[in-house]
């Protein structure tokens, strides 16, 4: 390393906070994305507080907790703020560990999707070729198949899924429209002044993506991420409703499958609006970000969307 | 002629794509932990029903011929039996294909058409109190959870107020009696099928506004509006024959990309309302360990994906000549 690399290295990360900065600045601006924020760390206070009510009293454990002078769904009292559920147990408690599970398994399958879409698309678009037909004839065929009726199959030839199993497999049927985005934006990137100028210094095709297609990539694909984080939440909880859950886990679904099957669906509300009310909350809330980072991003949709 | 080439070369890879899909889910069932019989054969059966069973599905054999004789029973329609039925698979996923594609069709298209026509109108009022609220009510609906949204319609559309009924497609009172006509029996269907048809349209529906807003904002600062404008055409004109239609081609493209979520959303619907479709069927068959049904609705609703996805594609070409892949 000679001082020359670290003096642009700075600067590049000086450019990066530069950037950060007037994009918050716009990001501001935006009401519904600043909703969404709000939104968004009101369920994040949520999935952290739902280490509280276990430690207070072990029949506030979500799963295990049973209420011993409660043996059927009561509504809320100052006992159990939202009530309980079939067996005693304490709705509020379930509905915190449910905020907890939404973010791991929305986050985490986001993530990874997201990782593969880059890393695939960056490749298909920098190799072309053969490559290029291969892995985008790989992502139409994912994209036509539905994610949920998969799972679904895959539960019934292999008993249970556990929810990291479920996490990746998201994942996998996420990344094709990621991986066409990054695809299109490094096909652009690839003939630009900067990009021949590094091979003929003698850069290697590893490098030139790592060090100078990436960082040109990486806004949308953290843009691409919110969207992910949406689907996967919504994938999880529908798989949870249908009753093919991971059983050792609270989630949003599972809690409304537990209604729907007792049938306390009619009888009560109580235990039937919060999980749906947060699935939807926690899925507008990521859209709504995910489109305020959009104007962020695109400078075309920011003088339009003044009014949004 | 061009369109035609074009056609047949979507056929083809879908073709290709439904293979792929097949031997998949061969290989599936063939990995999976367990004996693959007893995912073919009912245990229930006895021993010489089972041994027919075993020889027609060629489950006695080395696995390259077992995949051969999957082949031929899958395009000779030979699914084997339900367990859960003891019926036919094939019979089974043919009455209830009807009923998936009757509920399917319907809510896209009419959502796909509602989403069109009010975000032309959103976007025309940019700015405006009715642009600010449709633009918020299509987000709001879109991001709904299915099935939380299938029981709360039922809980007060049918629960409550009692309008609809709460589940089925069909009342047995009303098809039983041989006095009653067709007329009758098909508003009896339709009655049954508005919470559903409601459901799948509400979450369908905003997605295709919010297209159709941004997209129809774009086509409005082309030129050829300046020159429709220049010509002193009124702006209804322009709005719905000059920008409308054009601005309508992204919604398409986004159904097709959307179908398969779609598809999830279905399963769920029919799930939840008990419509005799095959997601639900599905959903059912996987709950009950039925096998050969669960195989066989898959595979219906992959080809039901694929071919609508076709069908997309060719209204997409026919409305949009520029395009040619």
């Amino acid at each position: 390393m000679t001082t020359a690399d670290t003096g642009i290295e700075l600067s590049e990360r000086l450019q990066w906070m530069n950037r950060l900065i007037e994009g918050w600045s716009i990001y501001k601006k935006n009401l519904l994305g600043k909703i969404g924020i709000i939104l968004l760390v009101l369920f994040a206070l949520m999935a952290l507080c739902s280490f509280i009510p276990p430690l207070l009293d072990p029949m506030y454990q979500p799963m295990a907790g049973v209420d011993p002078e409660i043996s059927t769904a009561t509504g809320p009292s100052t006992r159990h703020w939202l009530g309980t559920d079939f067996m005693g147990r304490d709705i509020l408690s379930q509905l915190l560990t449910g905020a907890r599970i939404a973010f791991m398994v929305g986050v985490s399958a986001a993530f990874m999707s997201v990782f593969l879409g880059t890393a695939i698309g960056m490749i298909a678009g920098y190799v072309g070729k053969f490559m290029d037909t291969l892995l985008m004839r790989l992502a139409d065929m994912i994209m036509v198949m539905p994610a949920l009726l998969v799972l679904l199959m895959l539960a019934a030839l292999f008993g249970q899924l556990s929810i990291w199993f479920i996490v990746f497999f998201i994942a996998l049927f996420r990344w094709p429209g990621v991986s066409r985005v990054i695809r299109a934006q490094t096909l652009s990137l690839k003939h630009r002044p900067f990009i021949e100028a590094a091979k003929v210094a003698g850069a290697s095709n590893l490098r030139i993506i790592f060090r100078h297609i990436m960082p040109n990539v990486l806004p949308l694909s953290f843009l691409y991420m919110t969207f992910q984080v949406t689907s996967a939440i919504i994938i999880e909880a529908a798989l949870a409703f249908l009753g093919f859950g991971d059983p050792g886990t609270v989630s949003w679904g599972m809690m409304l499958q537990w209604v729907w099957k007792t049938g306390h669906m009619f009888r009560a509300p109580y235990w039937l609006l919060p999980p749906g009310i947060c699935i939807s909350l926690i899925t507008l809330s990521f859209y709504m970000l995910g489109r305020a980072m959009d104007e962020v991003l695109d400078p075309r949709l920011r003088k339009e969307g003044e009014t949004d | 002629m061009e369109l035609w080439r074009y056609i047949s070369r979507r056929l083809f890879q879908i073709v290709v794509i439904f293979f792929v899909i097949l031997t998949v889910l061969f290989l599936l069932f063939r990995l999976a932990p367990g004996d693959p019989v007893s995912r073919m054969v009912d245990p229930n059966l006895t021993p010489e029903d089972a041994a027919l069973l075993i020889q027609e599905f060629g489950l006695d054999q080395p696995i390259w011929m077992q995949y051969l004789y999957y082949l031929k029973n899958f395009f000779t329609g030979h699914f084997g039996f339900s367990f859960h039925y003891g019926q036919p698979v094939v019979q089974i996923i043919g009455d209830r294909l009807p009923n998936t594609i009757m509920l399917f069709t319907t809510s896209i298209i009419l959502s796909a058409l509602v989403g069109i026509f009010l975000g032309k109108i959103a976007s025309w009022n940019k700015g405006k109190k009715m642009d600010t609220s449709l633009t918020l009510g299509a987000l709001v609906t879109h991001t709904l959870f299915l099935p939380w949204l299938a029981l709360i319609l039922i809980w007060v559309f049918a629960y409550k107020m009692g309008w609809f009924p709460i589940t089925g497609m069909i009342s047995d009172e009303v098809w039983i009696d041989p006095e009653i006509g067709l007329w009758t029996k098909g508003l009896d269907i339709l009655h049954h099928m508005v919470l559903p048809l409601a459901t799948l349209f509400l979450i369908h529906f905003g997605s295709y506004l919010l297209i159709m807003r941004s997209s129809m904002l774009d086509t409005l600062k082309e030129d050829y509006i300046l020159t429709g404008r220049a010509k002193g055409l009124p702006e209804k004109v322009i709005r719905n024959h000059h920008a409308a239609p054009n601005a309508a081609l992204p919604v398409v493209t986004s159904v097709g990309l959307s179908l398969a979520f779609s598809i999830n959303g279905g399963a769920l619907t029919e799930t939840v309302f008990t419509w005799p479709g095959i997601g639900r069927e599905l959903v059912f068959s996987v709950s009950h360990n039925d096998y050969p049904l669960a195989q066989a609705s898959f595979l219906l609703i992959a080809i039901v994906v694929l071919l609508s996805n076709l069908v997309v594609d060719i209204l997409y070409a026919y409305l949009d000549p520029r395009i040619r892949y």
